[in-house]
């Protein structure tokens, strides 16, 4: 395989650059996305951008496409100054992205979504829609990507759909192909598939693509060149064999060693959390979450580490009531607890911090103060008759509260769409953490938050651990994972693949159990 | 025997032709709102400002075909107007399609009033209808000569419309981006079509379809404009859009059978069934049809889990 | 206290001020249409202040549309604040005031004791009930209350027409009257606070209901988990508040005030129901709660100014001849205006900040 890789890429000069980046600076509300960020793009080469969440890769490939204009800076495309930013310029200049969430429309067919804005048409206005459909087997014959033109995109896999996306930009006569995280949807085996279109694009179509991602190994495996974005700065831009794993690491996490050692202490008690051999359907009706076991004692940490969309957010969702369990049943402090919703969960001792917080875990539009009060506003400190709101006693709370937690970002009154990401998710950890639960069940506790907030909840974490709650935590962040858990379980595709220690495995290995690799093996679980 | 024939004629299906169109006509616009992601409730005062308007220039320039042509034109303002609103400002749908609404039926009677001095109905002798159209040879069938014979011409324009549209969405690429628009807007605007003007498009074109309705209401059969006319026609359009799912041929079946049971509902007036109570069906109807819809999805995603599980 | 009103005053003064300003620009846009249309619009406004306010019989009648305006605009408030669109307040306002008309009218003779509470509940039940149920089509399988309230209003509205018209089964004997139920019993009717006027005792009923909305909505837990769930549904039921729970309470609850303002106009003056009862009431109070953002305070106040505009149009037309729907018409600009000016500020925001932001970096390059 690698030998395969070398041999593709020996064989071409790198020379002028495609694209060209000049200073590109953007500025979200509250956000600065890209800082003054400067560097080319080769033509025929595979570009990787890689940096951890937030870092700024897809904002930037977004100005790329298009889709957003820069707040300052320039980009160059074959030399020409990017005047207007819109998709369709992008698209004329020769760019196409393959978004991480794919722009298809579920209800047209393959052919059609591959078609869309550039129809074969017959006598000037109608759609010639046999023709969409041998357009599309064309591509499929040129490029070896397999899809059944006829069929809806709605219906058919997530690596197809993929393969959808990339027919679209191809159609459109695309020279610069963007990836924004592709292989996060994807079984091994089809980004091998992936991996091999990418090469063979590049050495028979003199292609040029550019792949974000936070996969270190991936990056070694197929790109040309790697871009390390750090905070919306770039760190630096190096030949691929120039680097190694290790080295790209450290550029992206600043330090070796980011953070402060915590002291954990206490010895684990009685289990808190068991699931015991649980099924759970994603939103699609199909299985998510297919006979996953697990027991968490109180006073531990036990991780959850799996690439994303492998049945870990529906995993968590069923443990906190919000997604029905198809088969299996799991217990919260000795209690059976499927079948509840997560009012019930809660009063069994279970507090939650979602892994969305925009979409679960605050109302945007209510005040700090109410978004703090949430489940608590029928308590006797509270309400008179569990109905009149104590108002003073719910303010002086609420200050007390947000001192604790250190949210920041003018007084408890205001709205909390107004707060920072980092702020806005305080405001969750704090109104979790002080039900005193003896349940923890948190999820990507620390997803677009600033460094400080980060050190800041984790503290909260280990300190809840200390007093001896019991704490299930999944992270798409293996560095988190590996920071705070005590004992950590990798999932791929809805099963339990491994379990171990902390401290007993590195990121390298571990990554292997989380794609499904698991010591020549499938993936049972054995609990 | 005798009430049933008195009740189910060649009148009856006459009668469903004549009530259906204005419905049918505002319904093909409401599909296309619909199929763009809107919501458009505000399809009444459309209506009501088409079939104020076609009265109005029927009667100043003695002209039917001005009257329908400045109809479509003020469906065309309108259109644009609500897609301002609804659209570039991104306001509440529902708050502008009610305020709409109001806002027709509040202009058109103190126009009528102010310019025309009367209140309640204004009709007049100088207000020229629309022609109606006879087609010789079908004269000598029988149920179809008489049922396709002499109607307003908008009776068969709006055939051709329903025809029209739904070549418009499913055969030229402008219907497909019009449906992404609605779907999945996002994916049209990165393939470079802005997912703004679709909407625009849909919201003139079903201004548009609604003067026209409103035209056909006011000169079609009656050459009046009466207060209040478009008498919850816009809703009754908007429950055939959700029954028909918003597809052309099912909508227009939804709207062809809603005015039957209107018809019907008339007739049976005769023989003692209160039309009041037959009135209600449309809608009922379409609760019904929101309440399938929903359980049949549901059912669908239980079945594929079951499945599933039983696999394992 | 002084310092909290001022507080809140200038915290909301961005959008009091675009308030002022559409109410001011609707106004002017009348004021234009009236003299396009060859009036005198100082005339016509005098007119209207003069309908509104000219004598206590007006301005009974102008404070009894302004309980029905107040009322219909406060049970939208209750709805939507737990994110239920009851759109289909004006069928429980049909059935409320045929339940409550059809019980006093069978209780004739029973002491008002016992009969007008009676009818109360009645009324209370029938809207309650008639909104109970596109409540639990939404909550249970999640098909949209607007459209299913939209769809039963003309289900009711066609009901009650069909029950109480010329030849309906509940229609009254009585000579000389071509539709409607029987009269409500003199001793059951409401005291008039006005005479001659529309103003009845409804009013203290309204207060109590309009401050109990209040209460409810912005001082006790209920209220704040209302308002949680309708901001966001998913964070609510993850919250394990029971959210189908005050989602349905919610809209029986703005049914049930919807019932009552059905009867409120049967026993505040109209004595028999009609199946004229209500024209588009629960619109205009839609309409009130939606400029006012669904503040309870605010659809109080606004109320009033709409009542006077209503009843002042209704006046005016009578006195000079304006058509009086022109208080339609600046009802529909008001929300068009404020809709618009929603929008635009927004815009304006997102592209100062824009500004903002690019000068700053370009500061900062230059240091």
């Amino acid at each position: 395989m690698r030998c395969a890789f070398f041999l593709a890429k020996g064989g071409k000069t790198l020379q002028e650059s495609i694209v060209r980046f000049d200073n590109i600076s953007m500025q979200f509300p509250g956000v600065l996305a890209n800082d003054k960020v400067s560097f080319d793009i080769k033509k025929g080469e595979v570009f990787a951008l890689v940096g951890e969440n937030g870092a700024g890769k897809s904002t930037l490939m977004n100005i790329l496409y298009g889709i957003h204009e820069p707040t300052d800076g320039a980009v160059y495309i074959n030399g020409h100054k990017v005047e207007k930013f819109s998709p369709k310029e992008a698209i004329a200049m020769g760019v196409g992205m393959v978004h991480q969430h794919f722009m298809l429309v579920p209800s047209f067919t393959v052919a059609q979504n591959i078609v869309m804005s550039k129809e074969p048409r017959r006598m000037g206005i109608f759609y010639d829609l046999k023709e969409a459909n041998r357009e599309t087997e064309r591509l499929v014959r040129e490029y070896g990507l397999e899809v059944e033109p006829e069929a809806k995109v709605g219906e058919i896999s997530v690596g197809l759909q993929q393969r959808v996306e990339i027919l679209k930009t191809l159609y459109r006569g695309a020279d610069i192909l963007i990836l924004d995280e592709p292989t996060a949807v994807l079984t091994p085996q089809e980004t091998e598939e992936l991996f091999a279109v990418i090469r063979r694009i590049v050495k028979e179509k003199q292609m040029t693509v550019i792949i974000i991602t936070h996969k270190l190994y991936e990056v070694m495996n197929i790109s040309d060149r790697v871009g390390v974005m750090r905070r919306g700065e770039l760190v630096g831009v190096e030949e691929t064999k120039n680097v190694d794993e290790r080295i790209l690491a450290s550029m992206m996490v600043g330090r070796e060693v980011l953070f402060d050692h915590i002291e954990k202490t206490g010895e684990p008690g009685e289990v808190k959390i068991k699931a015991d051999n649980l099924y759970v359907t994603d939103n699609r009706g199909l299985l998510a979450v297919s006979g996953v076991s697990l027991e968490v004692k109180a006073g531990e940490v036990l991780g959850i580490a799996a690439i994303e969309g492998n049945g870990q957010s529906e995993l968590i969702e069923a443990l906190t009531g919000i997604r029905p369990v198809q088969r299996g049943s799991f217990y919260i402090c000795g209690a059976k607890a499927d079948g509840m919703n997560p009012g019930q969960i809660r009063k069994l001792g279970a507090a939650h911090i979602p892994e969305d917080r925009v979409a679960t875990g605050v109302s945007l539009k209510s005040t700090i103060t109410e978004n703090l009060i949430v489940g608590k506003e029928k308590l006797p400190a509270f309400s008179k008759y569990k109905l009149h709101l104590k108002q003073s006693s719910i303010a002086r709370y609420a200050r007390e509260v947000a001192e604790k937690f250190d949210i920041r970002g003018g007084g408890v009154d205001i709205k909390t769409e107004d707060l920072s990401g980092g702020n806005m998710q305080k405001v969750v950890v704090a109104r979790e953490f002080s039900f005193d639960t003896p349940v923890l069940i948190v999820a990507q506790p620390t997803r677009g938050v600033d460094i400080g907030a980060i050190e800041f909840i984790h503290k909260q974490i280990i300190d809840k651990r200390n007093q001896g709650c019991a704490i299930l935590l999944v992270s798409a962040d293996l560095d988190e994972i590996f920071r705070l858990s005590d004992r950590i379980i990798t999932m791929f595709e809805g099963r339990v693949t491994g379990e171990f220690k902390s401290g007993e495995i590195d990121k390298m290995e571990i990554s292997y159990y989380m794609t499904g690799h698991r010591d020549g093996e499938g993936g049972e679980n054995d609990k | 025997m005798s009430q049933l024939s008195e009740v189910f004629n060649i009148g009856l299906l006459q009668n469903t032709l004549r009530t259906a169109t204005p419905v049918i006509l505002a319904a093909m616009g409401g599909l296309l709102t619909e199929q763009a992601g809107i919501m458009n409730i505000g399809m009444d005062g459309m209506i009501l400002v088409g079939a104020f308007v076609a009265v109005a220039f029927s009667y100043l320039c003695a002209s039917a075909a001005m009257g329908v042509l400045m109809a479509v034109l003020s469906g065309i303002l309108i259109g644009i107007f609500f897609a301002v609103f609804v659209v570039k400002l991104r306001s509440d749908e529902f708050i502008i399609g009610m305020a709409l609404n109001t806002f027709a039926a509040g202009l058109t009677v103190y126009l009528l009033r102010s310019i025309f001095g009367v209140k309640g109905t204004f009709s007049d002798a100088a207000i020229v209808s629309l022609p109606t159209v006879h087609i010789g040879f079908l004269e000598n069938i029988p149920v179809l000569g008489p049922l396709l014979n002499d109607n307003s011409i908008f009776v068969y324009i709006t055939w051709l419309l329903v025809f029209l549209t739904w070549l418009f969405l499913y055969r030229t690429p402008y219907g497909f981006w019009l449906r992404a628009s609605g779907e999945h807007p996002e994916s049209l605007e990165t393939a470079g079509i802005s997912a703004h003007k679709m909407k625009f498009i849909a919201s003139i074109l079903c201004g548009i379809f609604c003067g026209f309705a409103g035209a056909h209401l006011s000169l079609g059969y009656l050459t009046m404009f009466s207060e209040g006319m478009s008498n919850s026609r816009g809703f009754i359009a908007f429950a055939c859009v959700i029954f028909g799912m918003a597809n052309p041929p099912k909508v227009f079946l939804a709207a062809l059978l809603f005015g039957f049971l209107q018809a019907l509902g008339l007739r049976l007036q005769s023989v003692g069934v209160p039309a009041d109570i037959t009135s209600t069906i449309p809608y009922l109807a379409t609760v019904l049809m929101l309440i399938y819809i929903v359980v049949s999805t549901d059912r669908k995603k239980k079945n594929k889990a079951k499945k599933q599980l039983e696999r394992i | 206290m002084i310092s909290k009103i001022t507080d809140t005053l200038r915290e909301k003064r961005p959008y009091l001020m675009s308030l002022f300003l559409s109410i001011l620009a609707a106004l002017l846009i009348g004021a234009v249409l009236m003299i396009i249309t060859g009036y005198n619009p100082v005339e016509g406004y005098a007119a209207m202040i003069k309908g509104a306010f000219g004598s206590s019989r007006v301005f009974g009648n102008t404070m009894a549309k302004m309980l029905t305006l107040c009322l219909t605009g406060l049970a939208m408030a209750v709805g939507s604040q737990a994110g239920m669109f009851n759109v289909g307040g004006e069928g429980q306002l049909f059935l409320g005031g045929l339940a409550a008309t059809m019980t006093a009218v069978y209780l004739q003779g029973v002491s008002p004791f016992i009969a007008v509470p009676l009818a109360f509940i009645s009324a209370a039940v029938a809207g309650g009930i008639y909104a109970w149920i596109p409540a639990m089509l939404k909550v249970k399988l999640n098909v949209s209350e607007v459209i299913t309230t939209i769809m039963l209003n003309s289900v009711a509205i066609y009901l009650c027409t069909y029950l109480t018209n010329s030849s309906g089964p509940l229609r009254t004997h009585d000579r000389g009257v071509m539709a409607g139920t029987d009269a409500v019993p003199k001793d059951f009717m409401f005291e008039q606070v006005i005479s001659r006027s529309n103003l009845s005792t409804a009013i203290i009923y309204s207060a109590v209901i309009a401050f109990l909305c209040w209460y409810v909505m912005k001082k006790t837990s209920v209220g704040l988990e209302m308002k949680i769930t309708g901001e966001n549904e998913r964070f609510a039921f993850f919250s394990g508040l029971s959210k189908d729970k005050i989602m349905i309470g919610a809209m029986v609850a703005s049914g049930v005030i919807c019932g009552l303002v059905g009867m409120f106009e049967v026993f505040g003056y109209q004595q028999r129901f009609l199946p004229s009862i209500s024209n588009e009431f629960y619109f205009d109070g839609m309409l009130v709660a939606m400029i006012m953002n669904y503040s309870p305070l605010g659809i109080i106040l606004m109320s009033f100014f709409f009542a006077v505009i209503d009843i002042g149009a209704n006046a005016m037309e009578l006195s000079i001849g304006i058509s009086g729907e022109l208080s339609e018409i600046i009802f529909s600009i008001i929300i068009f205006l404020m809709a618009a000016e929603g929008g635009i500020s927004k815009a304006v925001q997102d592209r100062r900040a824009r500004k903002k932001a690019r000068a700053h970096l370009r500061e900062e390059a230059v240091q």
